[in-house]
């Protein structure tokens, strides 16, 4: 007979209380990564939405392309945009490091922590390049 | 900031805990109130706080959270020291478990600073000021630091952890070559403290049907046992979106266990079986 917890038989029946997890659990590199990579796989579904809102922009014809282009070169669309690229990149090199555990390597927890750290520096280092190379060397930005 | 092993302890002083309100997704009955606060004695030169969870099952009354002030000089080293000082000294209906103090029983598991370990193998110069101190995190609380371990017990007997062997006994032991002896390496060390399943998100979210590392790590440390002849069906039982794949391989996990294993890595190894046996 497992006991319940209960007080007593004239007392009614009193849930245990549950410990705190996500309330009191230390923030540490693989959780905050864990979680970086859902919240990047989200932004990214809602990029490929105004992804699609543009590359529709650009069918319909030259006044609703020059509408949505302008969102897009605005102030705002250009942090947007900036934290698209971000996303995409942290996700992509989140997914690489998802693949190479898959194959039952890299678990050492040093190993674990270089990854870790390796992914949030190369997303940084692409995202710089692939800005830079838009705005100066392709000459995109208008 | 790269960990080497499993025991160093954060110096990261900003982020310890995630920026969400305190009660966020929790019950009425589980909500933590303030508690009192327990002087340190009038002699007592070098004082540490220890802000320390209570649950008291016979009060009707929910959980608290009570600051004690200990006298470091009159202390033993361990955290574990500071409990026991505590419950001499200053009130003893302080709960908790404690059997061997050095690391081997597990059974002092609980929440120091925001991660799971040994109460036993924690220093007290390693811990915050003020320190805290929580039960396991995500589990039903017996009273202040005893967590009911009713389901994650189940959970072990799920996987069925004993050798499994269709061949007649042997008339002596089943040998093994010392290779084959060495698979166990890392694994039959557990002492199913469950800090890791406790440290896990994925257990916290879907707890009643994932089975958590420890668990999964007992499983894999039976499937790669070259004595036991149920690998197949070890395998069938555990190939299930909840049971197995509720792993993201987040790794909380291995970041956590006071033994230095690697629960991640044991369950990687089992989802590896599982897609070679079928090509």
């Amino acid at each position: 007979m497992i006991n319940t917890g209960a007080n007593s038989n004239s007392t009614p029946a009193r849930p245990r209380p549950l410990s705190p997890n996500i309330q009191i659990y230390r923030p540490q590199l693989t959780s905050v990564l864990s979680i970086a990579n859902r919240v990047t796989g989200l932004i990214l579904s809602f990029g490929a939405v105004g992804l699609v809102v543009w590359l529709s922009a650009a069918a319909t014809g030259p006044q609703t392309y020059g509408v949505v282009q302008g969102v897009i070169e605005s102030w705002a669309g250009q942090v947007v945009l900036f934290g698209c690229t971000f996303a995409f990149f942290l996700h992509l090199c989140g997914g690489i490091r998802h693949f190479v555990w898959d194959t039952v390597h890299g678990f050492e927890l040093r190993s674990i922590y270089i990854s870790g750290w390796t992914i949030v520096a190369a997303s940084v280092v692409l995202t710089a390049a692939a800005w830079t190379i838009s705005l100066f060397v392709a000459g995109g930005h208008p | 900031m790269i960990i080497e092993s499993s025991d160093q302890v954060s110096r990261l002083s900003w982020l310890k805990r995630f920026p969400i309100p305190r009660n966020f997704r929790v019950t009425p009955e589980s909500r933590i109130e303030k508690g009192r606060t327990w002087p340190a004695p009038a002699d007592a030169k070098r004082v540490k706080a220890f802000e320390i969870y209570r649950y008291d099952p016979d009060s009707g009354g929910n959980p608290r959270l009570d600051t004690f002030h200990v006298d470091v000089d009159n202390c033993g080293p361990m955290v574990l020291d500071a409990l026991f000082w505590i419950k001499n000294k200053v009130d003893s209906t302080l709960t908790f478990r404690r059997s061997c103090r050095e690391g081997v029983c597990g059974s002092c598991a609980m929440n120091m600073d925001g991660t799971n370990w040994l109460a036993c193998t924690r220093f007290i110069s390693d811990m915050d000021t003020n320190a805290t101190i929580y039960p396991l995190a995500n589990m039903r609380i017996i009273k202040d630091l005893v967590p009911d371990l009713t389901h994650v017990f189940a959970q072990y007997a799920a996987i069925e952890p004993w050798l499994r062997s269709e061949t007649p006994e042997p008339e002596k032991e089943r040998l093994q070559s010392p290779e084959e002896r060495s698979q166990l390496d890392g694994y039959y060390e557990c002492i199913l403290c469950f800090c890791c399943t406790s440290g896990c998100p994925s257990h916290w979210w879907n707890g009643n049907r994932f089975l958590g590392p420890a668990v999964l790590l007992q499983a894999w440390r039976w499937l790669t046992d070259s004595r036991d002849e149920a690998k197949g069906e070890r395998l069938d039982a555990l190939e299930d979106p909840f049971r197995l794949y509720r792993c993201h391989t987040i790794l909380n996990c291995t970041r956590t266990c006071p033994k230095g294993l690697n629960p991640g890595k044991a369950i990687a190894e089992i989802k590896k079986a599982i897609v070679e046996r079928e090509k």
